[in-house]
């Protein structure tokens, strides 16, 4: 696949390069993916190829899917939004209490959506105009929404809820389940949203450098503020499907915790905390994957409370990767990718590694007490020559890579001027 | 001459208003008159000592915390490293009675630093994010709390009264583990002002960068703040299983929060490096004032959660405020030269 | 044999193409004050640098008494008794002065507690010596400049520094503060400290060093006694260059006053700025660093509100509320730091290039990427910018193609006025030169171009009329067909009581 726009010298190369495509971070999880699938089906396979039971278990993670899309452009943005748990079962209240007063469906549900919506404007508010730190903010406003369905529903379980609820929840469309379509249709539209709009380059942008995005005339203030609405419109979403998975009914006291769930989920499908970096498809495969892992766990006879422990596992590892990688990545990307290759990075990346290798034995050198003062400095002085000496050839090697892209430059102007 | 401040023979009257804490001190006069003429049964002896006991937890946690929020950081973790290390204690306890009760106090401290030490290792040494490192070992930590206590509670018959002795005994009146907290506050108070690590925990939350260039190792410091917070909540731990005498998983869910709002309360700055001890007193003071009006008046023990968000959202405004105000005088100086 | 302190020679370093030190020399003699004098961009910070240990010179040699020395960090250099005292001091506000000044070294007992009352009493000796009026145990942000200024100098001091570089101390100190200074300077030198002292103000030179050495362009000039050299010629060292053939013929037709600037003040920053500029004019705004030019600047383009003051835009008043405000006005901005307020370097060239008019480039509201980057790829050749590939990201250009990605950035959208801040910081001289073409023919086409510039041939080759700053307030205004250099850089380093406008009629 050959994209090649060519105006004088400047091209546009599209190479869709096969090798770097497979290890990208989003494909490994897609590895994971069937991995667990795999294992579940050697294991139990009696269970796995019983009808229902793979839409079962996705049907558990479906619930939290709708935030964690909503979670990707916070983390887009390099914020962060633990109420949303919060959110959710206010929510979800406003939807039962509305109900429970003889509303009509449609517009209960509706208002629901509207009042998370409602919560995210007010933490869209909080971070974005009065510039407070988004943690801090963001866990104040998850005990007060959480208090404010305490404080009206005190003890009770609204329990109210249309049936089709729980129906959206747990059946199956030629038999896959109906909340993973809804899922993969938001999920669609949330990601041309943020591949292909220019809504999403500007939160790329944000996410990338606050300040560059502000000189670039764009409105940061404002889109925070609306990524913050949608989180708390998807997490009024996500109510109706956690009453229906719940079986109907709701309580000041369910879905503690979820936020962790959903933030491990996006950080997990390769969603950087920082912000300005990450693909859509890769928290939508960590959704599922995060469900066949929880019911693996369960079969495993893991509780939910010792699940615990692996999603913050994951949290930590999943962040610690990008950073543990860097180095190894450089190296294996030098050996696979640029071993024979003309290229000045290959040269530039070479004569680094050379580079700080010496470095690196001069700084062993350096803290050896066997060897004495003049043996250190000559040793030292031997690999400061090395360096020298390498850095020199870097240069030269670059030198004439650059003289030959020129000369190659020239010949294909002479040819087009014919 | 010279736009310099002599440093003048103070009256007593500057020496009062120039106390930093002085703002607080006001706020917290004015709470009490409040309180006075609302609920003058909050200062009966039975209500103060039961104040003193409900609060000393939190207080506890709260230096942990602070030594943290100094840093610049945060450590969302420690009501999980308070319930896992309770767990620890509480069960080990209970299946060998015969174990001096101050073993138990050492075994917490030990946990719980080891607690605080992870997280200082993924902060402080590969650089992770407080929040997300944090998040992480909330989780975790509270997951190993359900695992080692197979879900099983502890209840008040279970206790030895060595163990429970430490929180609930008291001397000349004030409840044991109220004594313990204010060790901790005059320790902390001590560290903090004198110590070279405690002011070099001042350094790196206002100027990492100078810090680093002064010889400053950054991160070990971090790590020392982090592995404190995890030993005084791991201490927490076995106090507050001792103070209720009773133990479950998801004891002290949420009490994280209350530490940061304490904090907050208390002045101490989310960016880092402002912040003293005596600030903290009056933060807990206050949160335990207002927690009681709460739990008093009829029907309000549901608001808990909601106020308590509300004043935390509240502090932090006045805290951004009046850190702007400051960086306004710095200008309004400057013009002086232009 | 040698009574050299510290020798440097024939040190060179460069920064990705730009050759910021050209095989300069220097040579502080014990117990000396020797000043360092230069423009912006003479290459005397990155001599700092390099001394400090912040940088390693590409090559060239350094002598510590006589004997080699290479530093890989600012410890190493302190360790050996280098000391470097800034500008800005910030350190730790909230701590007091006894802990600036121990910060790293403080004195403690076994156990780790500090022996304040000890620590205490040396700070108060070290500070005592440079003035009686400071209290050590006051918070650092209780003092004025000035105080903390002699706090950074007794910090240096408790680390037994043998040798002391000093970055324009002067600069923000009232004439009774400059009287304290010297008289402290000169102390440390008869107590055996030898000093680098980098400044502009030649009153400081006469009056405290006993040699002076000039850089230019990177270049080492030369070094002369104090005694035995005449301003003139010292500013002939300093300035004095050929203009060659660098900078274009200019072509514009000047038209009417586009953006006019009405007394502007900014607490803080800036007081009573007024100048305006006209349709196809290069105004050049220059001064000194810290005369508050990139506020103005910032002001201009809507990321600060002056406190009073006018600003009108073709006769109109106009309130510039944020960035975008100002480019809907048609008021651009090509910020001075190009990594930090520039470019988007994780993002492709083309994105950088579409990211202010985004609106362009979308059909019901999706984003056409081809029409992204034949925009691109057009603006990019229009300025002749090198580059492979339009999807690769900024940092595979050189310095100069990456400021041409922002004025491609500019000229994407639709505007009246540019505001170029050190548009040729940090490019070599080939760069540079492509850059000026540009500008001129910007002006051709009708924008009217404010441009911020410390160095004095391009501000002189390239622009129709100069604004000078110091301080944040405007010391003067010429034409660049009837003034020189001397005359400028007398504007630029006017001392605050001798400040006067003049007024030039169009």
């Amino acid at each position: 696949m050959n994209n090649n726009t060519q105006t004088g010298h400047l091209t546009v190369k599209n190479e869709f390069k096969l090798s770097k495509f497979l290890v990208k971070w989003e494909m490994i999880l897609v590895y994971l993916l069937v991995l667990l699938n795999v294992v579940l089906i050697a294991t139990r396979s009696n269970l796995y190829f019983t009808p229902g039971t793979v839409s079962s278990i996705i049907q558990s993670g479906m619930d939290l899917s709708f935030m964690v899309l909503g979670m990707i452009f916070i983390l887009m943005l390099g914020d962060i939004d633990v109420s949303i748990a919060s959110i959710m079962v206010l929510s979800g209240m406003v939807i039962g209490l509305l109900m429970d007063a003889g509303v009509n469906m449609m517009v209960a549900v509706l208002c629901g959506i509207l009042a998370g919506g409602l919560c995210g404007l007010i933490n869209g508010i909080l971070v974005a105009k009065i510039k407070m730190p988004a943690v801090i903010v963001t866990i104040a406003t998850s005990l007060l929404f959480r208090g404010i369905v305490k404080i009206v529903l005190d003890v009770n379980v609204l329990k109210n809820f249309p049936g089709w609820f729980v129906t959206l929840a747990w059946t199956n469309v030629f038999g896959i389940p109906l909340s993973l379509i809804c899922f993969t249709i938001v999920a669609v539209l949330f990601g041309i949203i943020l591949h292909r709009s220019k809504f999403g380059r500007q939160l790329y942008m944000i996410g990338n450098s606050q300040v560059v995005s502000k000189y670039s005339g764009i409105r940061v203030d404002f889109i925070k503020i609306c990524v913050f609405v949608i989180m708390g419109l998807m997490s009024g979403v996500a109510a109706i499907f956690f009453i229906g998975r719940m079986g109907g009914g709701l309580s000041s006291t369910m879905a503690k915790g979820y936020e962790m769930d959903v933030i491990a989920i996006c950080v997990l499908g390769g969603i950087s905390t920082n912000g300005g970096k990450g693909k859509l498809y890769g928290p939508y495969i960590a959704t599922l994957i995060m469900a066949f892992l929880i019911y693996t766990m369960g079969m495993l006879e893991v509780d939910a409370n010792t699940r615990k422990i692996f999603t913050g596992i994951i949290l930590i590892v999943a962040v610690l990767i990008p950073y543990v990688n860097r180095g190894l990545l450089a190296d294996i990307k030098l050996k696979l990718l640029y071993a024979d290759s003309k290229n000045i990075e290959a040269v530039n990346l070479r004569c680094q590694s050379e580079v700080s290798t010496l470095k690196a034995k001069i700084r062993k050198c350096r803290k050896d007490t066997l060897l004495s003062n003049e043996e250190k400095s000559a040793k030292i002085k031997g690999y400061e020559v090395k360096i020298e000496s390498a850095k020199k050839k870097c240069e030269q090697a670059s030198k004439s890579l650059k003289e030959e892209i020129q000369a190659e430059r020239l010949k294909t102007k002479k040819k087009l001027a014919k | 001459m010279t736009n310099n401040i002599k440093a003048q023979n103070k009256n007593l009257l500057e020496k009062i208003t120039g106390y930093k804490q002085f703002g607080l001190v006001i706020g917290l006069i004015i709470l009490l008159v409040f309180a006075y003429f609302l609920t003058p049964s909050m200062f009966t002896g039975g209500a103060i000592i039961s104040m003193l006991k409900n609060n000393s937890v939190y207080a506890i946690l709260a230096v942990g915390m602070m030594f943290v929020l100094l840093t610049g950081g945060i450590d969302l973790s420690v009501a999980s490293t308070l319930g896992m290390t309770g767990v620890i204690t509480s069960m080990s306890m209970s299946s060998n009675p015969q174990v001096p009760a101050f073993v138990w106090v050492v075994v917490s401290l030990v946990i719980g630093s080891i607690c605080g030490l992870i997280n200082g290792f993924l902060i402080g040494k590969l650089k992770m994010i407080p929040l997300i490192a944090t998040l992480g070992t909330m989780y975790i930590y509270r997951g190993f709390a359900y695992l080692i206590s197979g879900g099983n509670w502890l209840f008040p018959h279970k206790f030895t009264a060595g163990y429970i002795a430490y929180a609930q005994g008291d001397i000349l009146g004030i409840p044991n583990i109220t004594w313990i907290a204010i060790l901790i506050f005059i320790a902390a108070a001590i560290f903090l002002s004198v110590t070279k690590p405690g002011r070099r925990i001042y350094a790196i939350g206002t100027n990492a960068d100078s810090s680093h260039v002064a010889g400053i190792k950054v991160g070990n410091i971090k790590i020392l703040a982090y592995t404190l917070s995890g030993m005084l909540a791991g201490l927490a731990g076995m106090l507050y299983t001792a103070n209720y005498a009773i133990c479950y998983y998801g004891m002290a869910d949420g009490f994280e929060l209350m530490a940061i709002a304490i904090c907050i309360l208390g002045g101490v700055s989310i960016i880092g490096g402002r912040g003293t001890v005596d600030g903290v007193v009056i933060g807990v003071i206050m949160m335990s004032i207002i927690a009681f009006f709460i739990g008093l008046l009829p029907g309000l023990s549901v608001w808990q959660d909601a106020i308590q968000g509300a004043i935390i959202i509240i502090a932090v405004a006045i805290n951004i405020f009046t850190g702007r105000l400051s960086i306004k005088n710095a200008l309004k100086e400057r013009s002086s030269l232009i | 044999m040698n009574d050299n302190m510290l020798e440097l020679k024939d040190i060179v370093k460069t920064f990705g193409g730009v050759t910021a030190l050209n095989g300069v020399q220097f040579q502080l003699k014990k117990g000396e004050i020797h000043a360092l004098m230069g423009e912006n961009g003479a290459g005397k910070s990155t001599f700092i640098k390099v001394i400090t240990g912040v940088h390693q010179p590409d090559s060239g040699i350094m002598l510590l008494e006589g004997e080699k020395v290479v530093f890989h960090s600012t410890l190493d250099s302190q360790k050996l008794g280098i000391a470097a005292i800034y500008q800005h001091v910030t350190s730790f506000p909230d701590l007091t002065v006894t802990e600036n000044i121990f910060m790293g070294q403080e004195l403690t007992t076994k156990l780790g507690i500090y022996r304040w009352k000890e620590m205490r009493r040396k700070a108060k000796d070290l500070i005592s010596v440079l003035s009686e009026d400071i209290d050590v145990t006051k918070p650092m942000i209780s003092l004025s400049v000035a105080q903390q200024q002699l706090v950074e100098i007794a910090k240096a001091l408790s680390r037994d520094a043998r040798i002391l570089i000093m970055d324009e101390p002067t600069a923000s100190l009232t004439r009774h503060e400059c009287e304290e200074l010297y008289r402290i300077v000169e102390k440390l030198r008869d107590d055996g400290v030898s000093i680098i002292l980098i400044t502009h103000k030649f009153e400081d030179m006469y009056r405290l060093a006993s040699r002076v050495t000039v850089f230019r362009d990177a270049n080492y000039i030369g070094t002369w006694n104090v005694d035995g050299i005449s301003n003139a010629k010292l500013i002939q060292a300093m300035v004095g260059r050929e203009l060659n053939q660098m900078y274009p013929q200019k072509t514009a037709k000047i038209g009417d006053v586009v953006l006019e600037v009405d007394g502007i003040s900014k607490e803080g920053y800036f007081k009573d700025v007024t100048f305006d500029v006209r349709k196809g004019e290069i105004l050049a705004l220059t001064g000194l660093v810290g005369s508050s030019r990139t506020e103005v600047c910032q002001t201009l383009f809507g990321i600060m509100q002056p406190d009073s003051g006018k600003i009108k835009l073709n006769g109109k008043e106009i309130f510039l509320s944020s960035p975008l405000d100002a480019l809907n006005h048609g008021i651009g901005l090509l910020p001075e730091d190009r990594q930090l307020q520039g470019l988007i370097y994780e993002l492709p060239i083309f994105q950088n290039v579409t990211a202010p008019v985004l609106n362009n480039y979308t059909k019901y509201s999706l984003l056409d990427e081809k029409k992204e980057m034949n925009k691109a790829i057009q603006l990019c050749e229009k300025i002749e910018l090198k580059a492979k590939d339009i999807a690769d990201v900024p940092s595979a250009l050189s310095g100069g193609n990456q400021q041409k990605v922002v004025f491609a950035k500019l000229l994407n959208c639709d505007l009246k006025v540019l505001i170029l801040d050190e548009p040729t910081k940090g490019i070599d001289i080939g760069a540079k030169s492509s850059i000026y073409e540009i500008i001129n023919e910007l002006a051709a086409s009708g924008y009217a171009i404010i441009m911020v510039s410390s160095e004095m041939p391009e501000v002189l080759g390239i622009a129709d009329r100069i604004v000078v700053m110091k301080s944040g307030r405007v010391t003067g205004r010429f034409h660049a067909k009837d003034t020189n250099q001397e005359e400028i850089l007398a504007a630029t380093l006017m001392k605050r009581e001798e400040m006067i406008n003049e007024e030039v009629h169009a």
